[in-house]
């Protein structure tokens, strides 16, 4: 109950600390979605993974100078190192042989392990502790005061307007760079401002989440949009929804559970959303191929099902009613699935009757009967024909191919093969 | 008739890694021809290109577009990339890829008019892939994709088009509608520089040849340099000591002569 209650004071603000967290956390995440777009659509998360741990010592640096925890100075010392390592990577892979995933690791690691040098020695002498650098390391939201979120709000601002303006640009530079230069987009300043916006923004951004993870920040918001649309910009959009998303629930289980750090909450919960748009997402979702997947089968069930009585309507035409043993003993599936196919052509209203009447086609049904053979018989016609196959190697193909010929296909096959009375088995074709 | 030159490169130089792509190329080509670019893999035919469009700096050299320099003339100039060079799983339709052509003259801000608009229809419609304009790229064949890059390349409503392999991976139906509509355009006066593999029918589509290999082997109208003295040239042989040299320069550092 006291976590409820929590929760409650969290999203009423009844404390004015909570306020500022709320707006703190939405912002930095906010920002990061809409710039991690650009570093998802160019392929550039393992960039953002060493800016990101290439702020730390700035941070230290900052604090080391400054004397004392002011956001100002640690984003100013975080940005210059993020950028020095940004730049180091590119001359390394340019003006060497090792390649950029090497550089990347490398330049990686030197600065981290930098700054936690740096932040080991601050906490050493006594005032790291109080002034909370660890949170640096896994973010905390609560540790933000008034001033951090005018800072982050200014910024952020200015952030959006240039993304906004840059929007084209930014989009063709990621798809086609080398077009975006040749219709004479100036390349080199649209991406010298894309990166200066990425390493702001991870350096505002480690102060929720830390340096850890703040990659995933930048990143999965719009991983996760991807699943949703092919639009570049309603993904921009969703990739900010769902960052402020974490960043609101993210924030608000921190404080609650006091002490918590935000920035594994905030991916935790940004990875579920991703983990959801990979099931549910409407464009390429797990939910949407097992749906699609049901209707074939359903469809796969009820044209294999019609088919019977076309077989047993020709040999008793004027039958009244066929039994269940009669209709099972020439189909190749298992009672149980020939009965939710028989259930389903009643339903469509291809077939009346039941066990005890026995089963007869209706009008509808008998037309669905001879689509379906005909459709088979075409295709065994048209791959024995095409590809030179044996009369009896072309039925099990055609089994499965009947179900998926379209009106248009079944048209194209009538006219090539020029309206065939016969099958290759010299069956007719009922037309 | 264009007339007049539309190409001119002086000693164009471009160095990866210490290694030449290209290697002082020396040339001039007519205005309003269909001209081919050839050579083996590897020989600088994209990085050729690039460095007379401006998309990568040159070492050593310059180029020049209809008599003057790249920035003068960029609206007038279009650009087909090699297909495999983007990631056709990018968040776009076929018609926003497109209507990239038209930011040529739009720049980063403004918006499409109607007119630019219409420019675009028009540009699918001589593509043939009208019915695709909604269509995600992803979801594209190969000939379909390069068809995509034509339409926006004609979007541009340019006068000199530079085509990186625009046969490559499609049909032999769609490689004739394609010859085909370069046919006319340079009927209506454009010049059209293409990259080309297939010997067979570099004679019938182009009026100019460049044989590339590294260096430049011959440049001139095609009754006059392509035969099988020039292919062996290009293609094999004697050639290989020049690309062992280039490979040392790599290898042992020594620096490219400059100026
Ligand atoms: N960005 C790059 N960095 C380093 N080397 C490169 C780069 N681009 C090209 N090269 C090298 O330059 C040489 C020429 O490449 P280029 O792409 O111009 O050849 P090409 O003639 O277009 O080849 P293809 O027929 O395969 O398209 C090759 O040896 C290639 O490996
Ligand atoms: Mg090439």
């Amino acid at each position: 109950m006291t976590f409820i209650r929590e929760i409650i004071s969290f999203f009423t603000f009844s404390e004015p600390n909570v306020k500022v967290v709320f707006l703190g956390s939405l912002i930095l995440c906010a920002i990061s979605g809409l710039v991690g777009t650009f570093t998802f659509l160019r392929k550039r998360s393992l960039i953002g993974d060493v800016i990101s741990h290439a702020v730390l010592p700035g941070i230290a640096l900052a604090f080391i100078i400054g004397h004392q925890k002011n956001v100002l100075y640690l984003i100013i010392g975080a940005t210059i190192t993020g950028w020095i390592s940004t730049y180091l990577v590119e001359y390394i892979t340019r003006h060497s042989k090792i390649k950029s995933d090497t550089a990347i690791a490398l330049i990686l690691s030197v600065f981290f392990g930098i700054g936690v040098l740096l932040l080991t020695h601050i906490q050493h002498t006594g005032a790291g502790s109080q002034s909370g650098l660890d949170q640096f390391i896994f973010g905390r939201a609560s540790a933000m005061n008034q001033s951090d979120i005018v800072l982050f709000g200014s910024v952020g601002i200015v952030i959006l307007v240039l993304t906004l303006i840059f929007f084209r640009g930014f989009s063709i530079l990621s798809f086609d760079e080398g077009y975006a230069n040749a219709i004479g987009f100036p390349i080199a300043w649209l991406k010298l401002i894309l990166s200066i916006i990425t390493v702001i923004t991870v350096a505002m951004g480690v102060q929720a989440v830390g340096v850890v993870l703040m990659s995933a920040l930048l990143i999965t918001p719009a991983a996760a949009a991807r699943f949703w649309t092919n639009k570049i910009h309603i993904l921009a959009i969703l990739a900010v929804l769902f960052a402020s998303i974490s960043g609101i629930i993210g924030s608000a289980v921190s404080y609650t559970y006091n002490g918590m750090p935000t920035g594994p909450w905030i991916v935790v919960i940004v990875s579920l959303l991703a983990f959801l748009s990979a099931i549910i997402g409407s464009k390429t979702g797990i939910l949407k191929s097992w749906n699609l997947r049901r209707r074939n089968n359903v469809k796969i069930l009820k044209e294999n099902t019609i088919k019977l009585f076309y077989a047993l309507n020709s040999e008793q035409p004027d039958n009244s009613g066929f039994q269940f043993s009669e209709i099972a003993e020439n189909a190749r599936m298992e009672n149980t699935t020939l009965r939710s196919g028989l259930k389903l052509l009643r339903k469509e209203g291809w077939l009346i009757g039941n066990d005890r009447q026995g089963y007869q086609t209706t009008e509808e049904g008998k037309r669905e009967a001879r689509a379906i053979v005909r459709k088979h018989r075409l295709w065994e016609l048209y791959i024995s024909k095409y590809m030179h196959l044996q009369p009896d190697h072309v039925h099990d193909d055609a089994e499965g191919i009947e179900h998926v010929i379209t009106p248009e296909i079944e048209r194209e096959l009538e006219e090539q093969l020029d309206f065939p009375k016969l099958d290759p088995h010299n069956s007719e074709i009922p037309y | 008739m264009m007339t007049g030159n539309s190409v001119e490169t002086h000693n164009l130089t471009v160095i990866y890694n210490k290694k030449p792509a290209i290697w002082n190329i020396d040339f001039t080509l007519p205005a309003g021809k269909i001209i081919g670019v050839m050579g083996p893999n590897g020989s600088g035919k994209s990085t050729l290109l690039k460095a007379i469009m401006g998309i990568i700096e040159p070492n050593i050299g310059y180029a020049k577009i209809f008599d003057k320099d790249l920035d003068d003339v960029r609206e007038r100039v279009s650009y087909v990339p090699q297909r495999q060079s983007v990631d056709w799983d990018f968040p776009a339709s076929v018609w926003d890829v497109v209507a990239m052509g038209r930011y040529a003259r739009k720049g980063m801000l403004k918006r499409l008019s109607a007119e630019d608009k219409s420019i675009i229809e028009e540009s699918l419609e001589k593509v043939n892939m009208t019915a695709f304009a909604q269509r995600q790229i992803s979801q594209l064949s190969g000939g379909q994709q390069q068809r995509v890059f034509l339409a926006r390349a004609l979007a541009q409503q340019a006068d000199i088009y530079f085509m990186d392999e625009p046969f490559v991976g499609v049909d032999a139906a769609t490689e004739e509608a394609i010859i085909n509509l370069l046919k006319s355009m340079r009927d209506q006066g454009k010049t059209l520089i293409v990259v080309h593999h297939d010997l067979h029918t570099a004679q019938d589509y182009f009026e100019w040849m460049v044989l590339l290999n590294t260096r430049l082997v011959r440049v001139g109208p095609v009754e006059d340099v392509f035969n099988q003295e020039t292919l062996t040239e290009t293609y094999g042989g004697t050639l290989t000591t020049l690309s062992k040299v280039a490979s040392l320069l790599q290898e042992k550092s020594f620096p490219m002569r400059h100026k």
